[in-house]
């Protein structure tokens, strides 16, 4: 059944990564963005259980604008027995059925570590401009200025800072939360809060300034 | 002297945005220290952004010689 537009959260980003240790940073990075570009992340991690998961994860794409799908770390697993990550491209499916259903409620976005990789992982996405973020935070934080381009965003160089500061205390915030799982929703959660904490500060500073002058 | 922002921590928006996410009070209560310390590092005394040639480094003092 199709949402009304009201329903959908126009700010909203549904973040469909990989939860793992070696992305971290990224996963920091795409939150803080969001946040300083005046966007709101979702993960599937964050909603209650109960449902299947995959029954949640379609709720959620559908009450979001826009999607990222960061295919940089589909690839076959070490431990054994190789096992490839199917979990991203079946929720960047998913998303695609959805957007060609209702094309005016939702748009998707491919992230990609690597130039031209994409294509050798998911050919059929042949036409698709991916966005490469070079597998660092720098890279993340810049494609995110340029898939969603505001007048108002904060420099690159703002936005590494409020990284840097919210990654700096990732100690303090899985201790808080209780667990060392950073995909978990009590910490996704409170990155989301740290990252909205900082974004707001900014944009408090420069309103107060506009005023001054 | 430049008058200082009125930035403060807890502010109205803060209480809002926790209140969205279900973040539990005691739980606020730290992340809101830790937003406190990050407002020294990121922003000037009179409230105007704090910028470093590398984030987490502070800028260099000038040598005297």
């Amino acid at each position: 059944m199709p949402l009304p537009i009201d329903q959908i959260d126009q700010k909203a980003v549904f973040l469909n990564i990989p939860y793992d240790q070696e992305f971290s940073s990224l996963y920091v990075a795409y939150i803080v963005g969001l946040y300083q570009l005046d966007l709101v992340p979702h993960l599937a991690a964050e909603i209650p259980g109960g449902d299947r998961r995959l029954d949640r994860v379609f709720k959620l794409i559908k009450q979001c604008r826009y999607s990222i799908h960061d295919l940089s770390r589909v690839e076959v697993s070490v431990a054994p027995t190789a096992t490839p990550r199917f979990n991203m491209p079946l929720e960047l499916g998913m998303t695609i059925t959805w957007q060609i259903l209702k094309p005016r409620q939702h748009t998707w976005f491919v992230w990609e570590s690597e130039p031209y990789r994409l294509l050798r992982s998911a050919s059929d996405l042949n036409g698709t401009d991916p966005y490469i973020h070079d597998g660092t935070v720098e890279g993340v934080l810049r494609e995110l200025r340029n898939a969603f381009p505001r007048d108002n965003a904060p420099t690159l160089q703002r936005m590494l800072q409020a990284h840097h500061v919210v990654q700096s205390n990732l100690d303090v915030v899985l201790t808080n939360a209780g667990t060392r799982n950073l995909y978990s929703a009590s910490v996704f959660k409170a990155l989301c809060w740290f990252a909205f904490a900082l974004a707001e500060m900014d944009r408090i500073s420069k309103k107060v300034s506009a005023i001054r002058k | 002297m430049r008058k200082f922002i009125p930035i403060t921590v807890p502010c109205a928006a803060f209480e809002e945005e926790a209140k969205r996410l279900k973040i539990p009070k005691t739980r606020l209560k730290v992340l809101m220290t830790i937003v406190e310390k990050a407002k020294a590092e990121l922003f000037n005394q009179d409230g105007t952004p704090r910028l470093t040639a590398e984030p987490g480094k502070s800028r260099k003092r000038a040598s005297a010689d």
